[in-house]
């Protein structure tokens, strides 16, 4: 398989884990050396600012703990189209971005809202027939979240 | 028991200093009132200083009175306000949130202003006005404007109000002596969510709520001291909470906090609420700063503004950054639970058929940390500022009023 084909595998099945809320699938896809930052930019106070930054095992902790806290339970639907693929030849590493949207559905089925929309950039091991995620920037243009979410996105 | 609807509306047995109508959350026209009599009056928080560090530096700021302004530091190194509207044909002037601009432009005619306020140019003034109109007539309309309580900004639409200083009185007090560093804001959010301003407000004046925080509970409610926090009240309808020390490592994964603040106890905590809608919480490593701009009765944006010090190391900015963000982040543990509080308020209260006719305040508890007192107090200002009573505004639910 090329490594396109890996990588968009990856990245959709991530995105299927995360919608079912199937945590350990999306943990599964992850390499141990997994780091995963949520990053936008703020032009009221001109810098980037980062929302979420956890490596495997804080992540793996954060849905852990989710049961014990309030949250919203509308669902989250992401929408991801991959953009672009580069690996160099040979190399075990994929650079993959990808678009995101993020639709929120209110739990009577009655209104589905965009609930934010941003860029996917991943790091992708590739060994074999095998892709792992390594580091995941989710950089968002969206920064009125509303509630806001205990998931990540 | 339950209830019939009757009396389900009946007023609540307790003093009418201890629940509010829940009209005063969803009355068009008492939002309108609250617009003139409390916002257009008050002292609110537009900005902190840091967002404007060098001359011609300006932020825009949505007024929860309606009208948008400029906050500009000019060449000066003074920071004034103004009105955001060109006094040609009265157009937004400034549209970005943030910038930096020496002439400040209107792009509908070229009409330009420095810093200070002064017109600079009028697009062919000569012909058009001949000596009719000059510059010097149609400068902008300035705000208020003074820098106070750790290098907030804040404005003033009302000329005639009490000083910053006046308004806010010992309200500070507590967190004052830890806001004498210089700080910088490096976590700006702004929240939309369909609730009453004052809902919101509540939630930061009352820690009774934090039976909806598991992390709060498992760090705060189940450790010493949590129960021994008093309220302090203070004119203008401020109040403050005392401190406690949190204990973080209780929450699994959280580990104590890495830095704390500059004089502020280990794990320590202090609040300050200030009247219609600003809140200052200094928790252990974060300064968290809320300012609540309401848009109409059911319909709230908050900002939050998160500062560490400017002296603040790579390292300590990362662990603030992280500490922050792990309960108050987009993301975080707490600020989720509490927008679903008031969002879940805001549903219900906007069915007026069917919602809540009353909230209660009606705690008391010494004035330690689950007594509601902080809300009595804030109603008790809001009445004497809108001329009504919280728990009966319109005269019509209560027979002996």
């Amino acid at each position: 398989m090329s490594a396109r084909t890996l990588v968009e595998d990856l990245v959709y099945r991530g995105c299927l884990y995360l919608d079912a809320r199937d945590f350990d699938g999306f943990l599964g896809l992850c390499d141990p050396e997994f780091r995963y930052t949520v990053r936008t930019f703020s032009p009221e106070i001109r810098q980037e600012m980062i929302w979420l930054d956890h490596d495997l095992a804080g992540l793996a902790l954060l849905f852990r703990n989710l049961p014990r806290h309030n949250s919203d339970h509308a669902l989250l639907s992401r929408h991801v189209t991959l953009y672009t693929v580069d690996a160099g030849q040979g190399s075990s590493r994929a650079e993959a971005v990808s678009g995101l949207q993020v639709f929120r559905t209110t739990l009577d089925g009655g209104s589905t809202s965009l609930f934010a929309v941003g860029k996917l950039y991943d790091t992708v091991k590739v060994e074999g027939d095998q892709a792992r995620l390594l580091r995941r920037i989710v950089k968002l243009d969206t920064r009125m979240l509303g509630i806001g979410s205990h998931i990540p996105l | 028991m339950s209830r019939t609807a009757a009396q389900w509306a009946a007023p609540p047995t307790l003093p009418a200093t201890h629940f509010v109508d829940t009209r005063l959350y969803t009355d068009e026209g008492l939002f309108r009132e609250e617009q003139e009599k409390i916002f257009r009056r008050t002292w609110i928080l537009a900005c902190h200083e840091s967002e404007l560090a060098q001359a011609y530096d300006y932020r825009t700021f949505r007024h929860p009175a309606g009208p948008s302004l400029i906050v500009v530091r000019g060449d000066d190194g003074v920071v004034r306000a103004f009105y955001n509207v060109c006094p040609h044909r009265g157009n937004v002037i400034l549209c970005d949130p943030a910038g930096s601009a020496r002439a400040m432009t209107c792009i509908f005619h070229s009409w330009t202003f420095d810093s200070r306020g002064n017109c600079t140019g009028i697009s062919r003034r000569k012909e058009g006005y001949q000596d009719r109109l000059g510059a010097c007539d149609v400068g902008l309309c300035s705000v208020r404007c003074a820098i106070g309580c750790g290098g907030f900004v804040w404005v003033n639409l009302d000329d005639g109000a009490p000083s910053l200083s006046e308004f806010i009185g010992d309200a500070l007090g507590s967190v004052a002596p830890h806001l004498q560093e210089p700080m910088e804001v490096f976590h700006y959010q702004r929240v939309s969510v369909r609730t009453n301003f004052k809902l919101w407000h509540d939630t930061n004046s009352e820690f009774y709520h934090d039976y909806m925080h598991y992390f709060n509970r498992v760090t705060g409610m189940r450790q010493p001291g949590y129960f021994a926090r008093k309220y302090e009240l203070f004119p203008n309808g401020h109040a403050s909470v005392g401190s406690m020390q949190v204990q973080y490592d209780s929450y699994e994964g959280s580990g104590a906090r890495a830095i704390g603040w500059s004089g502020l106890a280990p794990g320590g905590w202090l609040l300050v609420d200030v009247f219609p809608g600003m809140t200052f919480n200094l928790r252990t490593s974060v300064l968290r700063v809320d300012t609540a701009i309401p848009i109409g009765p059911n319909e709230l944006v908050i900002e939050l503004r998160g500062l560490g010090l400017k002296k603040d190391t790579a390292d300590e900015r990362a662990a603030r950054i992280r500490d922050h963000n792990a309960i108050w982040g987009p993301f975080g543990r707490n600020l989720h639970e509490d927008l679903l509080g008031v969002q879940g308020q805001g549903a219900a209260m906007s069915d007026e058929t069917t919602g809540a006719k009353w909230v209660l305040h009606g705690r008391e508890e010494g004035s330690t940390i689950h007594d509601e007192v902080g809300m009595r107090h804030y109603y008790a200002e809001w009445g004497k500022r809108m001329g009504r009573v919280a728990s009966d505004p319109f005269g019509d639910r209560i027979e002996s009023s």
